[in-house]
Formats: structure tokens, C-alpha cells, sequence
């Protein structure tokens, strides 16, 4: 019992570092992230301190004269950098000339520093100038430093008389990496743009899944139920085409037919209309070709799915209701119906979460517009986290974005299974007691 | 006997070392460099530093050292892949040595250490690097560093389609005057509607064609703002002026609103925009220098001085004319060899001569980099350049170096978008921005 125990958690092993790696991490490190003020310019792996005129702004407020002093560039020619300079293994004439000549000069930044270094007899490269103006330089700004102690004990060697709590500020101002908040979800609540897309995601998916998904599928599988099986075959198969076409070339082939050089314009330039962009004309507009676009790819699914189980209704109700002189009204409605209640549950529950993660068909139909009219949670979070045209991608935000995502996702399954009662559908059949 | 294996061998041995110590001066380098914002124009932001690298090859071997280096190229046409990608890539530790991208990455991008100062590596005292504008040398700074070599300049006129100002009333003398009234402030955005308005009335274009601006996000939008009064930064922190931004989504419902701009203009594919430009299905619209290039060489517009004239951004209430310079920058990035990156840096520097430069100057469109390049027969006598900087640069502002300015950019693009296509109106979305704006940037921004 013990070794078939043992051998029952090898045997799942692989599958279980699977759902791990593939399903559960994906997960735990969005909400990670999600409490982060992560971006481009904090960096994903971790920041440094530096002490940058930039980041003393904020110190200059609470403690202005430490801000200036940090602030304050400095190239000094003492005999610490020069006994550097002698051990760098350049031509002795070099640290021999700035000894003689340049003792105890100040330079107030490294390019005049480099300026004196250049003048001297034995001109040194570009690369022995840098390094050379390094061993001088006696301040700290624009320096990284990579941890708390590297940067308290530089500002130490500054003479810089601070106390703990004021080397901490420092250090707080001058961190370039992130922290460590929760930041994120109050924007997302305080946010009035962010209840507009919530608002959008609702609608998007409401509309594609009652009006497509499920509502269409199911009533293509009832006209395919009662045709013939050939000319069946062949309208399911044509129903598959826009699922199985690259979603690129899909859309694509709408945008031909709806700009206001496509299809459609010309068309009805025929009729004396002047063309316009039928696809983003309005918000109407737009919401229109997103849904059908997004319907027609879904619609195929439910269609299959639906199909196959009325397939699996025993003929024999059918015979036995059209003895009885029932309609094809009464035969759905009776028959059909009630025995697709797990099909829908599958479809309904499905679909839901798919069209909440998706975004790409918007994406590449009017990317969100016009004005914002048609962006949806998943898009937003997508433009928030990894598109943006200064470069500063908010990864924090957008994983927050995510995670709200996927409580609403698991939030609404648990919900599905309650109204549709799973816990029928997996009871042990009555017969097996 | 024996001695004779044993003497081979040795004379093997150190043959094999003799040919290592040979090996040793021999330098294979591959230097990579991505491009972003670059299309059939722009080549020469990639092929300068190929021509570069045979320079810096000919310079080794006259020192007696073997330097072969391999200039691998991508270019990026849009700028939202590319940065993505960029990002990603250097957060991975696989960024190519050296990126060619705008100013404005320099910020969070040195905050988050994925690119060094180049200054660490080149003399800015010395040719060509000294003759560089020192305004560009300022856009490619931060804190105070000099991060990047301006790769480009240009600006973002206002270009007016002749043939119709001219069946509006204006005259040849009219016309030629134009550029200097802009500047003067004496001819305003609000005369630009109404001239947008009167060439539809005509019928010279169709309704929503008199003013046919850029048609995505981008740093033109930042002009209109400067233009009704606004900043972007003062003494290092963002500024949003409310009246000014106020004015500037105004501007556009208004434009939208008198039928001389789209609603729906925004998010249009970009190709049939060019199209419309160049054919004269538009009035007036805005763009870059390096639109000039495009119009020219792709989209068939062959005359194109007596079809277009071009002026600053016409100023508007509180604000006065302007154009927005927004230079590429050549930036090193981190976590390579030392070695590798002097020679990228060294690569960079002589990719930034005034004849290499102007070659892209010239195919792209693009301005100069330095008095020098003006000087360069090849770049002055081509018109385009020649009365591009003359007229524009001196006028010229840039965008901010700061780490949140893209933060903000999110917020106030989105905002011009629903305010313009009527999904807000122009004060909820004023009010809609300065909220978000608190939350998301606090104390970093001056709101006003």
C-alpha cells in the first residue's frame, strides 16, 4: 500500500512540476509583481543608489544644505589620486608633471579635470584620460552604488556628519530601483479611466458570449442537427474557417472591408455616400465590428461542442416525440434543451474566462479606440505593462492589472458551478452503491 | 637518438606559441546596433557605423594591431516593438552594444543602469564630437552626464498644401510671407482653422480633410501644448499646466467640432495618410522635417516646393510659435566587455563626422548635427536641409529627460484621444488627467 502510494506521487511528479511551473508561478509572480511600483526605470532585477542631481530634488525640500553638498561635483588633485595614478602603470612623466604642476588644484567637473589632464606633455589616450580623471574624482554624485553600507561609507569618507535616520533618507531619495507597494490597486480603484474599461470588459464579454458563443453556437448546432449529414459537414467546416485563419490575416480582411478605402465605402460611394472609416467611425461603429469579429472566431467552438452532444441524444426521443406530433419547437425546447444544460455550463464557463484574457483581435482592430471606446481590461493591462511610446513600460501597474483579471476569472468559475450545480454532474451515479 | 622527438615536439610547441602571441594582437570584435523609428530612409543610422568600423579597422592596422569588427544591424520600423523589445532585452543581459533611439529613453534608462554615460568613453573635446550643437549635446545629457551623441536633429513643421491657400485668396507674395508671420505670432492656430475651414467650404477637400494631423501618438502632440501656453518641465519637475492643456484639447474638439478634422482621425491606417498628404487630399496638416524624405522618394509627390509650404506650429492664446526637436541618440549599453564597448564608443564618434552624418542628413530628411555638417557642400546645397534648419531649428524645444515623463505622456495622449473623438468632454478630461496624475506621480509634477 505504502510503495503504490510512493509510486502514485512519482508517477504525478512530472505533471505536477508542469502545472507548477506553467500555471501556478505565471500566477504567483503577477501578484508579486503586483505589489510593486516596477518600470522601466526602476528595473525589473533591482536598483542601486546613486546620487543623481535628479533624485536630490525630493531631498532638497527636507534637507536642502546635505542636498547641495551631495550635489556638488568635484575633481581634486591630492596625493591619494596621484599615488593612484603612479600605481595605474602609465608613463611616469605623467603623475610626475600633475604633481609638479597641478598639486592641490580643485576642478569643479570632470570635463576640466580631463581638459588639464589632455595639456599634459605626454598627451595620454582617450581611455588613459578616464582613467586617469577617475582617481581624482572626490564626490559622490552620479555614482551607483550597489549596496546601503557602499554608499554610507562613501558619504563618510565625504566628511559629511550625518546621523542613521538622515543616512536612511538619503538613502531612501536616492534609491533607483523599486519598492515594495500598494500603490497599484489604489489607482486602479481611484482611477475613473479604469471603471470605463472595467465597464468595457463587461460589456465585450456579455455581448460576444450570449450573442456568439453560446447563443449563435447553439443555434447553429440545431440547424446543423437537422440537416442532412453531408451539407452539415460542410457548414460546420465553413464555420471553422475563421478560427483556424491567422488572427493577423482575419482581422485584416475586416479592416479591408470597413476603412474608408475598403469595401464597404466603395459600395456605398455608389450610392453617393462619402467614404469613412466604418470601423472607427464611432464608438458605436467600433463595438459593432469587435464584437462580430470576436463572435465569429467563438462561435465556431460552442457550434462543435454543441453538436456532438445532441448527437449523443438517444434518436429514439426524437422518434418517440414526433409520433407523439411534436414540433421542431417542442422537440428543442423539450428535448434538446435540457439535456445541453452541462454543454452550455462547459461553453458558458469557457468562453467567459477566454474572452477576459482576450485582447488580440481589439489589438489589431482598432488597438482600443477610438477613445478609449473599446479597450478592454486585458488590452489595458497589455498597454500598460508592455507598450509605450516613451519607452517607460509600467510593469507593476500592469501586473496588477492582471491579477484583478484573474480574481474576476476564478471569482466568476466558482460562480458558474454554483448556478449550473457541478456537484450533480460529478455525483457518483446512483447505481454504483 | 632520442633527442630528436623531443627537440620536434619543442620546435612544435613553440611554434604553436609563436603563432598564439600573433593571434594575441588579433581582435575579432561583432558589434551590434538596433535601430528604432527607422524605414527605408533611415539606413544610414545602421550603415554609419559599418562605414565607421572599416574607418576604425584601417586606424588599427596602421598601429599594427589586427582588429576585425562585425557590424551586426536591425533596424525597428515602429518605436512600440522596439522599445518593448529593447527593454526586455537588456533587462535579459542581451542588448546589442549600441542603440539608436530618442532622447527621451535616456532617462529611465540610465535610472535602471541598462545604458553607461558615453562620456565615460569618448573626448567631447576633441572633432568631431566638440562640433556638436551644444543645445543637442544638452537633450542627450542627464544629471548632468552626457549619455548619448545626437545621431539626428529635426523638427515638426506645419505644412500648408499651396494650390489651395492659394484658391482661398492668399498670393505668392502672401505665401512666402507665411513662414515669418508664423513666427511672428501674427498668423495663429485660430487662423489655421479657418483657413482649414474655407478650403472645405470651396470644395478644394472633403469634409474633414482641411486639417489632417498625425494620426497616432507621438511628440507632436507636445507642440499644440507649448503652442497654447504649456511647459513640460521646469527646474527638473514635469509641469502640467491645466488652462494650457485646457486650450490644447480644445483646440482639437473644436477642429473636430467645425468638421475640419476627423473624430475618427486618430488610429486611421497610416499608409493611407501618407497617400493623402502627398496627393493633395489634405490642406494642412503637421509632421517631420523627415516627412520630406517619405513624400519624396515613396509616395510620388515630385514637386514637392510647389505644392507645400512649411512654418513653425502657429502659436495659439497663451503660447507663441514653436517646433519640436526630438534628436536620436546614440546610447551604449551596459553589461558588455569593457573592450567592446570603447569600441562601440569609438564607433559612434566617427559615425558622428559631418560627411557621414550628412549622408544620412540628406537621404533621410533629417537636420544636421553640427555647424560643420552645414558646411558640408553635399548637405547645404540640398534645399530641403538647408531652409529646414535655417527656419526651424533656431525654434526648436525638446522633450524632457525625466524618468516619469512617460507616465505622464500616457495620461495626457490619453485623455487628447477621448477629448477629441467626443468620449469625454474637454474639461472631464482635463480634470479626468490632473486626477490621475496625482495619484500616479504625487509631489513629481507641478500642477498648475
Amino acid at each position: 500500500m505504502k510503495s503504490s502510494r510512493k509510486l502514485g506521487l512519482v508517477m504525478i511528479a512530472p505533471a505536477a512540476i508542469m502545472i507548477i511551473l506553467f500555471f501556478l508561478l505565471p500566477v504567483v509572480l503577477t501578484a508579486v509583481f503586483s505589489m510593486t511600483n516596477m518600470t522601466t526605470a526602476t528595473g525589473i532585477s533591482g536598483g542601486v543608489y546613486q546620487i543623481a542631481p535628479n533624485s536630490l530634488i525630493t531631498l532638497k525640500s527636507t534637507m536642502p544644505d546635505i542636498a547641495a553638498e551631495l550635489a556638488e561635483p568635484r575633481y581634486a588633485i591630492d596625493e591619494a589620486g596621484l599615488k593612484a595614478v603612479e600605481g595605474l602603470g602609465l608613463a611616469p612623466g605623467i603623475a610626475a608633471e600633475l604633481r609638479a604642476k597641478h598639486a592641490g588644484e580643485v576642478f569643479p567637473t570632470r570635463r576640466e579635470a580631463e581638459r588639464m589632464i589632455k595639456d599634459l606633455a605626454e598627451r595620454p589616450s582617450t581611455r588613459d584620460v578616464k582613467q586617469i580623471s577617475e582617481q581624482f574624482n572626490r564626490s559622490v554624485v552620479n555614482t551607483r552604488f550597489d549596496s546601503k553600507e557602499e554608499l554610507f561609507s562613501a558619504l563618510d569618507t565625504l566628511g559629511l556628519k550625518l546621523t542613521p535616520e538622515q543616512k536612511e533618507t538619503v538613502a531612501q531619495a536616492t534609491y533607483t530601483g523599486w519598492t515594495w507597494t500598494t500603490d497599484n490597486f489604489s489607482r486602479i480603484a481611484s482611477s475613473p479611466d479604469m471603471a470605463r474599461v472595467l465597464l468595457n470588459t463587461a460589456l465585450y464579454v456579455a455581448l460576444v458570449l450570449t450573442l456568439f458563443n453560446v447563443g449563435y453556437a447553439l443555434l447553429l448546432a440545431i440547424w446543423t442537427h437537422y440537416m442532412p449529414p453531408t451539407p452539415a459537414s460542410i457548414f460546420r467546416g465553413i464555420w471553422l474557417l475563421p478560427r483556424i485563419t491567422p488572427v493577423v490575416i482575419y482581422v485584416m480582411l475586416w479592416k479591408w472591408l470597413a476603412w474608408d478605402t475598403g469595401f464597404i465605402s466603395v459600395l456605398m460611394g455608389k450610392f453617393g455616400y462619402p467614404p469613412k472609416n466604418y470601423l472607427l467611425d464611432t464608438a458605436y461603429h467600433a463595438w459593432f465590428f469587435v464584437v462580430l469579429i470576436n463572435g465569429f472566431i467563438g462561435a465556431s467552438m460552442g457550434m462543435l461542442v454543441f453538436s456532438s452532444a445532441m448527437k449523443a441524444i438517444p434518436k429514439s426521443q426524437f422518434y418517440a416525440s414526433e409520433v407523439d406530433g411534436a414540433s421542431r419547437w417542442q422537440q428543442i425546447r423539450y428535448i434538446i434543451l435540457p439535456q445541453m444544460r452541462w454543454p452550455i455550463l462547459f461553453v458558458t464557463c469557457y468562453q467567459t474566462l477566454s474572452l477576459l484574457a482576450s485582447f488580440n483581435e481589439i489589438l489589431l482592430a482598432t488597438n482600443g479606440g477610438p477613445g478609449n471606446a473599446t479597450e478592454v481590461w486585458a488590452l489595458s493591462a497589455y498597454h500598460t505593462a508592455l507598450r509605450n511610446y516613451a519607452g517607460n513600460l509600467e510593469y507593476g501597474l500592469g501586473a496588477a492589472m492582471a491579477l484583478v483579471l484573474v480574481v474576476i476569472g476564478v471569482t466568476l468559475s466558482l460562480l458558474y458551478l454554483r448556478v449550473f450545480n457541478y456537484g450533480t454532474l460529478v455525483a457518483k451515479p446512483l447505481i454504483e452503491d | 637518438m632520442t633527442i630528436l622527438p623531443t627537440l620536434k615536439s619543442l620546435a612544435v610547441a613553440a611554434a604553436i606559441l609563436a603563432s598564439t602571441s600573433a593571434f594575441a594582437l588579433a581582435k575579432d570584435v561583432t558589434i551590434n546596433v538596433w535601430a528604432g523609428g527607422t524605414g527605408p530612409n533611415d539606413v544610414y543610422r545602421l550603415d554609419a557605423i559599418e562605414i565607421a568600423a572599416q574607418q576604425l579597422q584601417r586606424q588599427a592596422a596602421l598601429k599594427g594591431e589586427d582588429l576585425k569588427i562585425t557590424v551586426e544591424k536591425k533596424a525597428y520600423s515602429g518605436w512600440d516593438d522596439f522599445k518593448q523589445a529593447l527593454t526586455l532585452a537588456a533587462e535579459a543581459k542581451t542588448a546589442p552594444n549600441i542603440v539608436v533611439s530618442g532622447h527621451e529613453d535616456i532617462a529611465p534608462w540610465s535610472q535602471a543602469g541598462l545604458i553607461v554615460p558615453v562620456e565615460d568613453y569618448v573626448d567631447l573635446d576633441a572633432w568631431p564630437l566638440n562640433g556638436i550643437y551644444e543645445n543637442l549635446l544638452q537633450i542627450a545629457s542627464y544629471n548632468g552626464t552626457v549619455y548619448g551623441i545626437p545621431q539626428d536633429a529635426e523638427s515638426r513643421p506645419m505644412f500648408f498644401w499651396k494650390p489651395y491657400m492659394k484658391a482661398i485668396g492668399y498670393s505668392d507674395a502672401d505665401l512666402d510671407a507665411l513662414p515669418q508671420s508664423v513666427q511672428d505670432g501674427k498668423y495663429t492656430m485660430k487662423n489655421l482653422l479657418e483657413d482649414a475651414k474655407k478650403m472645405q467650404e470651396k470644395g478644394l477637400v472633403q469634409p474633414g480633410y482641411g486639417f489632417y494631423p498625425r494620426t497616432s501618438n507621438g511628440p507632436d502632440y507636445w507642440q499644440f501644448y507649448t503652442s497654447f501656453g504649456g511647459a513640460m518641465e521646469e527646474n527638473g519637475k514635469l509641469v502640467f499646466d491645466k488652462a494650457a492643456m485646457t486650450r490644447t484639447y480644445q483646440f482639437f474638439a473644436d477642429a473636430v467640432k467645425a468638421g475640419v478634422t476627423k473624430k475618427n482621425h486618430i488610429g486611421m491606417p497610416g499608409d493611407q495618410w501618407w497617400k493623402e498628404v502627398a496627393t493633395g487630399k489634405a490642406g494642412i496638416w503637421d509632421g517631420g522635417t523627415w516627412h520630406y524624405a517619405r513624400l519624396v522618394n515613396q509616395e510620388g509627390l515630385k514637386d514637392f516646393f510647389a505644392n507645400v509650404i512649411f512654418t513653425l506650429i502657429p502659436a495659439g492664446e497663451g503660447g507663441k510659435a514653436n517646433t519640436l526637436t526630438h534628436p536620436l541618440v546614440y546610447l551604449l549599453t551596459a553589461g558588455h566587455d569593457k573592450e567592446d564597448t570603447d569600441i562601440a564608443a569609438q564607433l559612434i564618434t566617427i559615425a558622428s563626422e559631418p560627411r557621414i552624418n550628412a549622408l544620412h542628413a540628406v537621404k533621410s530628411a533629417h537636420l544636421g548635427i553640427s555647424e560643420a555638417e552645414s558646411e558640408v557642400d553635399f548637405y547645404s546645397a540640398d534645399r530641403w536641409t538647408r531652409e529646414a534648419t535655417e527656419r526651424l531649428l533656431p525654434h526648436a524645444n525638446a522633450m524632457p529627460n525625466n524618468s516619469d515623463f512617460g507616465k505622464y505622456w500616457n495620461i495626457m495622449w490619453k485623455n487628447l484621444e477621448a477629448s477629441w473623438t467626443g468620449a469625454k468632454s474637454v474639461d472631464a478630461a482635463v480634470s479626468d488627467a490632473e486626477s490621475e496624475l496625482k495619484s500616479t506621480l504625487g509631489d513629481k509634477i507641478v500642477i498648475r
